[in-house]
């Protein structure tokens, strides 16, 4: 095996090319997976049986299943429906991209909303009975006090979500997205040279979610400011 | 329905693969988390080191990423390695089976390291104290005190190992192993019917994930039957 | 740690050594299997196809076994040359950019594209000598299956083309049926029996003349093996030839089309 670093140096910057598809699958399947997963979470905390079972059937699919195959049924398997061809949703449909933001989406809403969840639960009663006494309604207890501390709890659950969204997106390389493994894949096509593409590609991500990890450490950190004991 | 004819036994082929690819992933990925938490606990700065790369790079790569490169690349380095003790071996390979579960048991494995860490660190310093003063030797507390106080704490999270686990087993279909997904890939090549082919795919997922989970609860169960207020 | 991590790895490379070493010899073929009418599985789990046909012959006369090792198209050659199959036999066409790389036995199939659109779609593509119009492709999305002959020639006769690239073939029908790309180059002789003669294709036609240059196309579709095995080349070709001049190959190439797909002289 013959380490050639030419090849090297020649598709990075090609592979990078492929970073803004990368970051923007990224960020908007990111905040509306987020905006999903809070519809999601109120559905299930709203005490109505319809909205709290709807929620969790729709959670259980989601994380019961594989996002390729998530992805393969909304890009090839809809458009074999006639009706969905002729429908309004057709424009986002036809595009790769809408149809990975489309998956990504739909799959981490669940998961997200699962870890808001988790942190909603784990707000101390005690500040929710206070909140009670000081008289706060049902809705301002959860907007001044619930939100505030389960952001915080969450948090730590949440960036690895988003690193586990950043990996999913290297899945849209399968349904033609020029993403930066699929950059990468059509180099290795062109040159045959697999480790050189791939070890270079595995780096770039990795550095990419160091990048993340260290931005979520600042936002927790800030979040958590009066929390810290002096040292 | 007739469409899937003739399939339904490929299908079931496909299931089985699924689930030798999970066991023999499940016992990799424990091995390969055991070893690791060990290493990020010993005050071996070197294994802890070590530790920590596996771990990143684990979990910053993208699966697929992970796959392919094992795929492509286990070939070479243990062809490298077993011409170090028989220099006539031609060639040593690792079909896609092996390449893929040791791949996802890597990953997840860099996960359950941390599942795993955070866990024997939960167990109550008062029970090992208590080993102590009955003069209980460090393998007994290990057996008796640590692993059954650590495996409760850590179930949860690795009920979520487990579903990752068999979730990726998805993925591997990309480097030609014959499960349900590569199977939905062929049938489609004959039948057209791309639709069809994927749902049946999400729903033996889905029965998988199922299983796991209930599974879990299970267990959860059982290892919480002599505490006072389980059910 | 150290002493049980070298006792496994022998452990394991022994066992690897000894599951390799079979009594026949035994030869590993890579194909896509999801490219119907030349390789693919049935619903009954067996490969079949004229590639697979093909295999099942030279197995026979060389005397060797042959095991099936599925593969994505793209990793094909990147497979063969990290020792994950010993032969291709997919239908992969003998150009001098792979030629490069690995090496192939003599033709067993014409090499051919042609481009395949809606009805709907009104241009002129080609010019009266055959070469393509590139103006005219202008806002016409194209597919193509990545690592391909077709790619290739689009690469360079069509640079500035809207191009989608795709893991299999089967991918690429699917999306020209429902309108994802206008276009797509592919094998004429599936095109037409697998395509445009069923119901699905019945909008669509060829947009253009069948293209064989052999730049682009090579001579044919070979079987690809690593490079410097020259005895298995020999005996490789022998029995490509001994499959023409016995009729055989004709036999594989009528079970599935009303002629035969190579060209008699292969067999000199």
């Amino acid at each position: 095996m013959s380490f050639d670093l030419n090849l090297i140096l020649d598709s990075l910057p090609k592979m990078l090319a492929g970073f803004g598809v990368t970051l923007q699958l990224l960020v908007v399947s990111g905040v509306l997976g987020l905006i999903l997963a809070i519809l999601l979470l109120l559905m299930r905390l709203s005490g109505k049986f319809y909205l709290d079972w709807v929620a969790q059937v729709y959670i259980y699919i989601f994380r019961g299943t594989p996002i390729l195959v998530q992805i393969f049924i909304i890009y090839y398997g809809l458009p074999q429906f006639e009706a969905i061809r002729d429908s309004v949703f057709w424009s986002i449909l036809r595009e790769p991209t809408g149809c990975a933001i489309l998956a990504l989406t739909l799959n981490t809403g669940a998961y997200v909303s699962e870890i808001l969840r988790g942190g909603v639960l784990g707000v101390d009663k005690g500040l929710l009975e206070a909140g009670s006494a000081l008289g706060m309604s049902a809705r301002q207890k959860f907007i001044y006090i619930t939100t505030p501390l389960a952001t915080r709890l969450a948090l730590p659950a949440y960036s690895n979500d988003v690193i586990s969204l950043l990996k999913s997106t290297a899945l849209a390389s399968t349904i033609t997205i020029t993403d930066m493994t699929g950059i990468a894949r059509t180099i290795v096509a062109d040159t045959y040279a697999p480790y050189e593409v791939f070890i270079s590609l595995a780096i770039v991500y990795m550095i990419f979610t160091f990048g993340i990890q260290k931005l979520f450490g600042v936002f927790e950190r800030y979040l958590g400011r009066y929390a810290r004991r002096e040292e | 329905m007739e469409v899937l004819t003739g399939w339904w036994d490929d299908y079931l082929w496909g299931a089985v693969i699924v689930a030798k690819v999970f066991a023999a992933s499940l016992l990799l990925m424990i091995l390969f988390g055991l070893i690791g938490a060990a290493a990020k606990l010993s005050d071996s700065r070197v294994a802890q080191k070590i530790a920590n790369g596996y771990t990143v790079i684990f979990r910053g790569t993208p699966e697929i990423l992970v796959i392919l490169l094992l795929y492509f690349g286990s070939a070479i380095v243990l062809t490298a390695i077993a011409k170090v003790f028989d220099p006539d071996v031609r060639f040593v390979d690792v079909p896609p089976f092996w390449a893929g579960t040791i791949a996802i048991a890597l990953i997840v494995g860099s996960y359950a390291t941390e599942t795993f860490r955070g866990a024997f660190l939960g167990v109550k310093p008062g029970s090992i104290e208590a080993a102590r003063a009955l003069g209980m030797s460090n393998l007994q507390t290990f057996i008796y005190i640590r692993i059954p106080e650590m495996w409760r704490i850590a179930l949860p999270p690795f009920g979520n190992h487990m579903l990752s686990l068999v979730k990726d087993t998805a993925l591997i279909s990309i480097i030609g192993l014959n499960e349900t997904l590569f199977v939905a890939k062929q049938a489609i090549t004959v039948t057209g019917k791309p639709f069809t082919m994927y749902i049946l795919v999400g729903i033996i997922y889905l029965g998988f994930s199922t299983i796991i989970t209930l599974s879990v609860m299970g267990i959860e169960r059982f290892g919480n039957r002599t505490t006072v207020g389980a059910r | 740690m150290r002493f049980k991590s070298i006792q496994l790895m022998a452990i394991g490379v022994v066992a690897m050594c000894s599951a390799f070493s079979a009594s026949a010899e035994t030869l590993r073929v890579g194909m896509e299997c999801t490219y119907a009418p030349f390789n693919y599985r049935t619903a009954d789990g067996e490969l079949a196809g004229y590639d697979v046909d093909v295999a099942k012959g030279v197995a026979a006369i060389i005397g060797a076994d042959f095991e099936y090792v599925c593969q994505e198209w793209d990793g094909m050659i990147p497979a063969l040359l990290a020792n994950k199959f010993d032969l291709i036999i997919a239908s992969m066409s003998i150009t001098e950019k792979r030629m490069e790389k690995i090496d192939f036995s003599g033709p067993y199939r014409f090499s051919t594209g042609q481009i395949v659109g809606s009805k709907k779609t009104k241009v002129n593509l080609f010019d009266g000598s055959g070469n393509p119009i590139a103006g005219n492709f202008d806002g016409l999305k194209v597919g193509l299956e990545r690592a391909t002959t077709y790619s290739s020639w689009f690469e360079e006769k069509l640079p500035g083309a809207d191009v989608l690239l795709y893991d299999s073939s089967e991918s690429l029908y699917l999306d020209l049926q429902n309108g994802r790309v206008d276009l797509i180059m592919t094998n004429p002789m599936k095109a037409h029996l697998k395509f445009l003669a069923k119901a699905d294709g019945a909008g669509f036609e060829f947009k253009g003349p069948v293209v064989d240059e052999e730049k682009y196309f090579g001579i044919g579709v070979g079987i690809g093996m690593r490079q410097g095995q020259d005895e298995l080349k020999g005996r490789l070709n022998g029995a490509l030839k001994k499959l023409i001049n016995s009729g055989d190959l004709e036999s594989y190439a009528r079970k599935i089309f009303p002629f035969k797909l190579h060209k008699d002289e292969w067999g000199q």
